[in-house]
Order: C-alpha cells, then structure tokens, then sequence
C-alpha cells in the first residue's frame, strides 16, 4: 500500500468524511421516525401510512397485532400474494417480513417506533438490481438508533388510553352483520392500549451502545382479541481497532394474540350458537429473534471489507380448543407450529477513489448467501365427549389416534448473489449508479440470473441555475417463482398386496426451463426546488413482469394432471408527486407539510395461451390492457369485469407546527376510486336447486361468483358495487414539551407530554365500516380475506430523555 | 495490528465457489423427487405396482367395473345412489359419478404409468435389475397397458392413443384393441409363470395379484377374440395346456388397499353392496344347477356371491381358459371340439352341451360366460361382442346400437378442449 501516492490518502480521506453524504444522496427517500407522527397500532408499517408517495398501506383489519397490507409498487399475477411486499431490511439484514398462516402476527409489530432512527424507501431500480430476485417490488431498510457520544442517556416513555368504535352502525359491519347480539357483546365497550419504553444509550472512543426493552399490549376493539409484544433489544457498535469496527444488533420480541371469536374466522360454524360466539381457547404464541453482526476493516484507506451477517427467526405456534356447546357433542383441538428463519450473509469489498477533485468513486464488490427453511408442523383431533363430561372440559387429555390428523412439511431455499455496484460523481452536479448482480438459487435447474441497471442523477442548479434535478434509471430485477419443479415430484399411489408393496408414480414432471420472473423497471424523476424551503418532487416508474410460473392442467389423457410453465407478462407504471413545505421557522413558531400523492395503472398484458387450462384461469377474462387487479363476476351466465380493487390514486398529507413549547400534527391517508364489491348474506343458491338461473329474487343484482366445489357448485350473489374512496385521519397528536428552565432544574433534557389519536376520523361514502376491509376488493360473506372494523384509538403518554 | 494477507483467502473463495451448486441444490425433506430416484430395484417395482394402483382406481372406484359389466346388463344389483341411472342406460344423467365413470382419464393414467415403467427399465442398467426383473417389470407394463387400452376400446369404442409416436390421433376400436393384442403378445413372451419372492422363490401369493404368463395369455385371447380371431386365440391359449404349464397356471386379481388419491371400497365384492336379485339368479341359473351354492349365498330375495378372498377382484380367472378355448376352436370351425370344451368348461350345469347344435352354441357360450365369469364386470362387452345388446338390455334398441348406444358416453372432461365429440346415440 505504500506505493499509493500520498495524494491518493488525503483524497481517500476526504472521500470517507464525505460517505455520510454519499449515503444520503443514494437513499431516495428517508423518513427520520422521530419526526412523524406514530402510531398507536403495533405495526410499524401504520406509522410510515401516508407519508411516502407511492407506499400504500391498506388498514384492512381492525385486529390488534394483524399486518396491514403492504405494498411499495409492487404487483404480481396474483396482486394478494405476499410476493408483491417490499423487502424489508433492519440496518441492511434482510427480515422476515410476511405474517406466518399459523398465527397471523404482524413481523413489523416486534419492535417499537421508538426503536428506529430513520427509513429507507428504496423504488429506483438502479439501487433495487443491486438486490437482484430479493426486491422485485422495492426495498425498506430500517436504520436503527444507536448510541451517541457521552455518557450515559435514558430515554424513557410510556402511554395509555383507549380503542373504540363509536356509534358502531351493525348493518354496516360485514363481520357481525348478522347477528346483533354477538355484536353488542363482542364490540363492547372498547378496550386498553398501553406501552412503554426504555432506551439506555452512551458512545465514546470505544465505540457505542443502546440497549433497552419495550412493552406493547392492545385489548383489542373485539372482545378476547388482545395482541401483546414485549422485546429486548442491543444496538453495539465496537471499535476493536482504528481500523477495525464490530456491530451488533440483537431484537428478541415475543408476541401473542389471542383470537376466541368463531367469526373472527368464517360464517360456517352453525351460528348464532351461543350469545357472543366465542370460542374456548384460541392463543396463538411468537418468539422473534433477529441478530447480526457486522465486521468493517479498512485494509488500507479508501478500500475496506465489510461483513454482515444476519439471523431472522420466528417460531409460531397456535393452540385452539373448540367446546362441545359449539361441535354438539364434540370437543375438537388442534395444535400447530411453523419456525421460519432466515440467514444471510453479506460480504463485500468496498473502493473509494478520487480521480480528481471533480470526480469521485464508490465501488462495491459483494458476495451474499442467503437462505429460508422453514419447517411446519400440526397436529389435530376430536373426540366426542364421554358419557356424563361437562361442556366446559377445559383440559384435553388425548386425542383417540383414528381421529388425529398430523402434518409437517418443511422448506428451504438457498440463493447466492455477486454483485458489484459502482457510483461516480463529477462534482455536485452528476452522479451516476451502475448495479450489476447475479443471484443463483435452489429453486431453478438453470440457477443463475443476471440484474443489471444504469442510472443517473444530475442536477441543474450549478451549471444552468435551474433549482431542478433530473434522474433516470434503467434494469431489471427479479422475483422467484415458487415452488420448486424443476426435478418433478413423485406421489404415493397406494397400497397393494396386503399393505406391503407401496405404488408410486409421477405427480407432475420436471420443469427443466424454470426461472425467476423478470421485473424491468424504468424510472424518471424531477425534484423542483422552488424555494430553499419548499420542494416538489414528480417521479414517473413503469415495471414490467414477465414469465411468472403456472400450472397448465393437461387433458385426460395424458395421464399427470397438470405440468409446469412460464409466461404471461404485466406492467405497472405510475406517477407519484411529493410535495415537501416548511412555511414558516422561527423560534417561536414552526409549520411544515407533505402531501404525497401516486397514481398508478397496472395492466395485463399478455396471458399464456388458452389460459382458461392454467392455474391462472381466473385471470381468463381479462383481455390485454385490463388492470391485473380487475375484480371478475358473472353475469347471465359470461365472466365479465365489474370492477377494480386498486385505487386510481391515493396518498398522505401531513402537517406538524409547532408553537413554543407546544406542537400537533396530523397525518391523513387518502385513497380514491377503489372498488369494493360486497358479497350478499342472503344470495346464495346451490345451482342445482335454482335451475342454472341466477339472480333467484328481482332484488338482486344480476352479478354473481361462482362458488363451492365440483359436486355443489353455487352462486353467491353481490350485494353492491361502490366507490371506496376516503380521507381518514391516520394519525393525529398534540404535545407539550417542557419549558427550558424546568428541564434544567429537574435535569432533564427533555419530557415530552402527548395525546395521540389514530383512526379518530374517516370521511367515505362507502356504505359499510371501513372502505378496506377487504383484501381482494371483495368483503366476503364468508369473512374470508375480510377484516373487523378499524377502531379509533386514543392514548396519552410522557416521552422523558434524562 | 499485523497486515492481513489477502491471498490466504483464495483457496477459501475458491472452495466457496466450487460448492456453490451443491449448496443451491436442496433435496427436500417431505416430497420425493423424480430425478435419480429409480435407482435400485425395489424402487423399480413401486412404479410397478403404481401401474396396478392405477388400475385399481380406474376399476375400483364408483364400482366401475361392474357399472361397465354386469351392472350395467341388470344382472348384478350395486348398492349405489347412482346404479339406478346405469341400469335405465340414462348414463348422461347429471350426476357426478356417472360423470366419473364416463371419464376415461383413470385408463390413461394406466397407461401413463405402464408408459413410465418401460422407460425406467430400458434406462436402468445390469447392475439395477436382474434378467429376470427386467422382463418382468416389461412384460408387466406392456400387459397393464393392453389391458387398459382393451377397457378403453371396450367401453369407448374409438379412442385417442396416448403413445409417444401417436399420441392423441385416434384409435379406431379395431386399431385400438389391436394396439392391445400387440402389447399383450410382446407380454406373454416375457413374463414368468410364476414370480419370486423376495427370498428368490416362486410366490402363488404374488403371482395371483400381478401379471403372469397364464394372465397375459388370457388376456390376449380375450383381445383376439373380440377381433373374432379364433386362431390366433388358440395358438396362444394351447401354450397354457403344454407341459411347460403343469402347475403353473395362476389367475390374476387385483389386490384391494387404501389408495391415497381418493376413496374405493376395499371390499368391492362385499355382499352388503353387490347382490343379485334371487328371479335374476333363477333366470340365469337354474333352481337344479349345482353350481349355485357354490357361486352364491342365497336367501329368500337376494343372492350375493361368495368371495373366497374380500382384498382380492378377480380379473382373469382360471375358470375362463376352457371358455376362451372353446371359443377359439368354435370359431376356427372346429365344432366337435368346441363341444366338448364347453362340457368341460360347464361342469355342474343342468343343461346337456354334448349334443348341442352348431346354431345353438353361440348363445350356450354366451350364458356360460355369464354363469361362470359373473362379478368379473365381462358380461356387458360380451354382448356387444356377440351382438346381443339390445336383446338382452330392453332399453336399448337395434338402431339405438347401432348409433353406438353400446359404449360409455364421454364426460364433459374428456371432451373439453380437443376434437372429440359424442358418438350419434349420445350427443341426441
């Protein structure tokens, strides 16, 4: 390293003092966390609602502890699967992000705003392709709070109060719709939030330190519906040497949810059974633990190797008893566990280089392994009760073997990526961003797929005096598809010759040709600065998706149901408009605003041939241009598309003033033009009993699904068709900070008294509750993918910094 | 701090990358992957048995044979919502498993998987199988498939070949059944007459539920003789009356079982499902023939067949062969001893077959194959065989045969999507 000039040391210098704002330039967006309004629900993702354009965050359940959906322009043929979520990073380590089936609890709900210092929203492809198939649909990076220089710092902060439905109107609620009775007990009178928090920080030579715990509970607006969560957690940063840094973030979170409502599930229990419908026992448990470690060495200045390693683990585990009063007769129990982990590794060569003083560059070379397993296991039974048991056995003793039902399936998948991505900068004015990756993985006999993209950022002001800076980016990304074929599966027929010889034959034959899905994504920005305080952001994206994975169903005589193919091709593109206002900053008074705005446009735009015989079938009536997130109905006998779950544009806009020692702030959350098709309760005819006709009634509408199985297929009707478009006020606060000359005699640095509401208002004309309470765009009657109402809440808490 | 020397890592980034597939490839835990699987014997003969499994459910399930059979001629009532459909003929009904029956996608999975088991055997190497397993693996999948295309000829008439040089055209039901023949022929030359156990010693156990040379023989002289080739049936059929044969003949039945697709009786022959109306049984059998009580349970309104064994269906019984032989001779023109065959075959009748005239011997033929072979589901194609359809089952006339009222109609799913169509009778 000696012969590198001396020149080259001071520029490598200068280069690594200016990384903190080469990281700010390449973030695209950043929230600091301290300065938004928070949420009194669990889930992290209700605090970012309505303060990033182009995020949406659908509050479709009112259950404590349940996620909302996600979505950070994200699509698949499938808009409900969980593929079309953002990949969610905690300081750069990859977490599990989607809620386990086994007990539907929230990821984003183990740790507390509280914790997190600012978020990353990465959309442009240009920083996505660097995480070749792991972010087809963006990327959220949460940068925890460490600790800062000084001895030691105690933040602490507490809160109470209140969930609530007012005035709760039960003809509009689609979950206890029809029975009254369970609904005036199981809605109550509302029930508790509380949480709090310690945070223990200080930072010197050595390096730094935060470490603390929190505590979250939430009642529940739904009777015996509580979600709790309690976690731990260490951020440590470790200077082992001048040259050579340890990080370590440690979160270990444990959630339960108790669930006891047989409607919280579906209609088809025989109900009203019993006045408020509750079951048993339904407690659904989560250990969460995420851990990483990271190495950073600077082998010699401007070229370092860093190494982060992560672990995100969540053990999931449900226990349900159902009393006989509800099985006539039967009691029933069933126990289930899914264990996910995730584990990554990241490794990479890091080149800062000055070329001159005008032009700079930042160059990555990485290595990253990644792998998922996860493993299910389930058992269930039910035995009759015996001759003089009570109904309210509380303690199941055994199941009778015959009558047990175990399961377990388990799944890995291991995907390895290089990848190199490179930045240069010439001066203030231009910069442009290079990523290429390729990402090998288990799923595929041809493993390897290739990411590249290109982009820029250049700004005006310099040169032409234009406040204005234009970007533009250009690649292609990837989504797995899943599962894994491409060696076909074998099926045990069965038994013959008294049980001792065992048939087996092939279920469905190799897919040699699998691969990922290709996502190229194309995207244009403009930042206006029209004054020093007042920017607009307009950013356009357009994505398109190409060869998803899909069973094509063969006819009967070739002797396997279906084989596997690729194909069908969608694009999503939109607009999305930031506008960012401080109007006024003085000492004495502060205002400052974001409205964001999207609007998007997804459409289908080639389907695989004869797609009636795929497992994309329902996707058959679209024709080319239709939104991919059309609803689809029948009427007199032909699919048609009567609607579209996506909203033509929705978006947040906040306010936060201060004055003296007091602020507020508001956050609302919009969404215009969404379809919400609501199921009928009463419609629902067996096709053989109403003789192929449909509607059964003139009252009803002509639309209908198409329901049950081969041997009772029924229609169930549609109620309505209506707008769901709304303005709720997401969030909203009020706070006192204490006076200067107080703080200072009681030694403090500062206390923090606040009211915060959530949901408080929602202005729709949607006849039911609450306009997303669907998944699909369809609130069901079965309550499938259908959610409780969202409640409002109010708490009152203190935030102390000593 | 000393200096790091980075080239000690190469060999790690080395070995790193060297293993990088072997990393990206995970056998799963809870599935079996077809690729490599087949590499021992024993895994060999599960896509074997697979193929009789399949047979299984395409015979088994909704009592199918039987609903093709005797069910479907009214001489043998199935304790089934749907048989009442069957035995009127009103087999387009809407009903979901005569929509099962009259779909014939279980006979291809037959033939899927006979198709599969060659492959495997011509891929596997000396050291895998042995001579003799991989004759019998092969012949047992050629005899699975000819058995499966005869039903399929039988019960449809023309049909679509499922084999790799044809697949899809269709088979008129000559071409189909004489697909068939060619299978069972190639069959009968490789199997045993008897199979080994796993100790290596010959198994009547075994042999009776697979495929062995006496079953393949019979089976192909029941395929020659719906071609009307009398010869050629008793060419193959005198094989079984050489020496060679002594004490080797076994049938073959299919062995009952769960099967983990969906749901078959386990005891498709139990007499709480499958009777006979007692007038029926007098019509068929005498009041004086002995062999009655050997055949059937008889109470006051109902007869049911005794069952020496509930797991097992027979398919080719040995109480065929002097039939088929008959038969075979009767049609080269060799009355006399056709005559006498069928005594033999008859043993216990009250009827006297010794002087039975030229003109009778088709109908004293007919009755004894549906006196002998009843619950092996034979008897509604031996009417179309003989041409006796519409004499024997009064809903269907000569004309309404004649349009092709004699075979299955084809389900909704066995039409979807290609260029098949009803035959005239049932596209009315």
């Amino acid at each position: 390293m000696k012969q590198l000039s001396k020149y080259f040391w001071k520029s490598a210098r200068v280069l690594l003092a200016s990384s903190v704002w080469m990281t700010q330039v390449y973030a695209q967006e950043e929230l600091i966390i301290d300065s938004l309004i928070q949420s009194n629900r669990a889930g992290f993702e209700n605090t970012l609602q309505g303060n990033v354009a182009g995020l949406r965050i659908k509050s479709w359940s009112g259950t404590a502890g349940v996620q909302s959906t996600i979505n950070l322009r994200g699509l698949s043929l499938d808009p409900t699967h969980d593929a079309t979520q953002p990949l969610v990073l905690i300081n750069g380590v990859p977490i599990i992000v989607n809620p386990s089936p086994v007990t539907g609890i929230n990821p984003l709900s183990y740790f507390s705003p509280d914790q997190i210092e600012r978020v990353e929203i990465i959309k442009s492809i240009d920083r996505l392709a660097a995480y070749g198939v792991q972010a087809p649909n963006g990327a959220i990076n949460l940068i925890m709070k460490e600790g800062k220089t000084g001895p030691l710092h105690v933040r602490a902060s507490a809160s109470v109060g209140i969930n609530f439905l007012s005035d709760i109107d039960y003809r509009k609620d689609a979950f206890y719709g029809f029975n009254t009775i369970a609904r005036r007990v199981t809605y109550g009178q509302g029930a508790a939030i509380h949480e709090q928090n310690i945070l223990v920080d200080g930072g010197g030579d050595f390096g730094s330190y935060l470490f603390g715990l929190n505590n979250h509970q939430d009642g529940g607006v739904v009777k015996s519906s509580s979600f709790g969560r309690q976690s731990l957690f260490l951020n440590a940063k470790y200077n082992i040497s001048p040259r050579l840094t340890a990080r370590f973030y440690n979160n270990l979170a444990l959630a339960s949810r108790e669930g006891r409502y047989a409607g919280e599930y579906n209609r088809e229990l025989l109900l009203p059974v019993i006045g408020d419908e509750s079951f048993f026992m339904d407690k659904k448990r989560n250990v969460a633990f995420l851990s990483s470690i990271g190495l950073r060495y600077e082998l010699a200045s401007g070229l370092t190797v860093s190494t982060l390693a992560g672990l995100s683990y969540e053990g999931a585990g449900r226990d349900v008893y159902v009393p006989s009063n509800i099985l006539k007769g039967s009691i029933f129990a069933s126990s289930e566990a899914l264990k996910r982990q995730l584990i990554s590794i990241n490794t990479s060569l890091n080149y800062q280089h000055e070329f001159s003083s005008d032009w700079k560059m930042d160059v990555k070379l990485g290595h990253e392994l990644r792998t998922t397993d996860n493993r299910l296991t389930s058992v269930d039974g039910s035995r009759s009760l015996e001759s003089g048991g009570s109904n309210y056995v509380k303690v199941v003793t055994g199941y009778n073997a015959n009558q047990t039902e175990a399961l377990s399936d388990h799944e890995i998948e291991r995907i390895i990526g290089l990848y190199g991505v490179g930045k240069w900068s010439y001066k203030d004015d231009l910069q442009l961003n290079l990523a290429l990756r390729t990402d090998g993985s288990s799923r595929y006999r041809q493993k390897w797929g290739f990411y590249p993209a290109l982009g820029f950022v250049y700004k005006l002001a310099n040169r032409l005096k234009i406040p204005v800076t234009v970007s533009a980016s250009a690649g292609k990304s990837g989504m797995l598809n899943r599962p894994e074929v491409y060696r076909g599966e074998l099926v045990g027929k069965g038994d013959y010759f008294s049980g001792n010889e065992l048939g087996v034959g092939q279920l469905y034959a190799a897919f040699h040709d699998a691969k990922s899905v290709d996502v190229y994504q194309v995207d244009a920005g403009v930042l206006f600065g029209l004054t020093p305080s007042l920017t607009l952001a307009l950013d356009y994206f357009h994505k398109t998706y190409s060869d998803f994975a899909y069973r094509r169903y063969l006819s009967n005589i070739h002797g396997l149901d279906y084989r596997y193919e690729t194909g069908g091709k969608i694009s999503l593109s939109g607009f999305e408009v930031t506008l960012n206002g401080k109007w006024v900053r003085t000492e004495q008074f502060s205002w400052s605003s974001n409205l964001n705005m999207a609007a998007f446009n997804n459409k289908m735009k080639e389907l695989p041939a004869d797609v009636a015989a795929t497992s994309f079938s329902y996707l058959a009536t679209l024709v080319k241009g239709d939104p991919v997130t059309s609803v689809i109905a029948y009427e007199s006998g032909s699919a048609k598309v009567i609607g579209n779950s996506e909203p033509r544009l929705f978006g947040g806009f906040s306010n936060i003033l201060q004055y003296k020692d007091f602020s507020a702030g508001f956050t609302l959350a919009f969404s215009s033009a969404a379809d919400v098709i609501a199921a009928s309760l009463a419609s629902r005819y067996a096709i053989a009993a109403v003789g192929d006709q449909f509607p059964g009634k003139s009252s009803e509408t002509p639309y209908y699904f198409l329901e049950g199985d081969e041997r009772t297929a029924v229609y169930q009707g549609i109620r309505t068709i209506e707008n769901g478009s709304f303005i709720r006020l997401s969030k909203v606060e009020v706070a006192y900070h204490l006076g200067d000359n107080l703080k200072k005699s009681l030694s403090i640095s500062d206390l923090k008294l606040f009211l915060r509401g959530d949901n408080l208002v929602m202005l729709s004309r949607y006849s039911g509750i609450n306009p997303e309470e669907n998944l699909t765009g369809i609130r069901k009657a079965d309550l499938s993918l259908t959610g409780t109402p969202l409640p409002a809440s109010v708490v009152l808490g203190l935030k102390l910094v000593f | 701090m000393k200096r790091l020397k980075l080239w000690r890592f190469v060999p790690v980034i080395v070995l790193a990358f060297i293993s990088c597939n072997d990393y990206l490839t995970v056998d799963p835990d809870n599935s079996t992957v077809t690729e490599g699987y087949y590499n021992a014997s024993q895994r060999i003969e599960q896509a074997v048995i697979g193929t009789y499994v399949d047979l299984r459910r395409a015979l088994v399930s909704n009592h199918a044979w039987l609903m093709y059979g005797e069910a479907r001629a009214g001489d043998l009532a199935v304790a089934a919502d749907f048989s009442s459909y069957v035995v009127s003929q009103k087999l387009t009904a809407d009903n979901f498993e005569l929509k099962a029956l009259s779909d014939w996608g279980y006979f291809y999975d037959v033939i899927k998987s006979a198709n599969d088991v060659l492959d495997i055997v011509e891929e596997a190497d000396g050291e895998t199988l042995t001579d003799y397993q991989h004759n019998l693996y092969k012949g047992e999948a050629l005899a699975l498939k000819s058995l499966a295309y005869f039903y399929l000829a039988r019960i449809w008439g023309e049909i679509p070949s499922a084999e790799r040089a044809d697949f899809g055209q269709r088979l008129s039901g000559t071409a189909a059944v004489d697909k068939a023949a060619g299978f069972a022929r190639e069959s009968v030359a490789l199997l045993p007459w008897l199979l080994l156990n796993d100790d290596g010693i010959e198994s009547a156990a075994l042999s009776a539920i697979r495929f062995n040379k006496t079953a393949a023989t019979l089976l192909l002289a029941q395929i020659e003789l719906w071609s009307g080739k009398g010869q050629e049936a008793y060419t193959a059929l005198i094989q079984l009356y050489s020496d060679n044969a002594d004490g080797k003949l076994s049938a073959f039945a299919l062995s009952m079982g769960a099967d983990r697709r969906t749901v078959i009786p386990q005891t498709p022959l139990n007499a709480s499902v499958v009777s006979m109306p007692v007038t029926t049984l007098n019509s068929i059998y005498p009041q004086e023939d002995q062999r009655r009580s050997r055949l059937f349970s008889i109470s006051q309104t109902q007869a049911t067949l005794i069952v020496r064994d509930q797991t097992l269906l027979p398919l080719l019984k040995l109480d065929e062969l002097d039939l088929l032989l008959a038969e075979a001779v009767w049609r080269s023109g060799r009355m006399d001893e056709a005559r006498e065959l069928l005594v033999k075959a008859a043993d216990g009748a009250v009827e006297d077959y010794s002087e039975l005239a030229g003109s009778d011997f088709e109908d004293a033929l007919l009755l004894e194959r549906q006196r002998i072979l009843v619950g092996t589901g034979q008897r509604f194609f031996d009417l179309i065989r003989f041409g006796k359809v519409s004499q024997y089952v009064p809903a269907l006339s000569a004309d309404d045969v004649a349009n092709g009222a004699g075979y299955w109609p084809l389900s909704p799913q066995s039409i979807r999507g290609n260029s098949w169509n009803q035959n005239s009778f049932w596209s009315r």
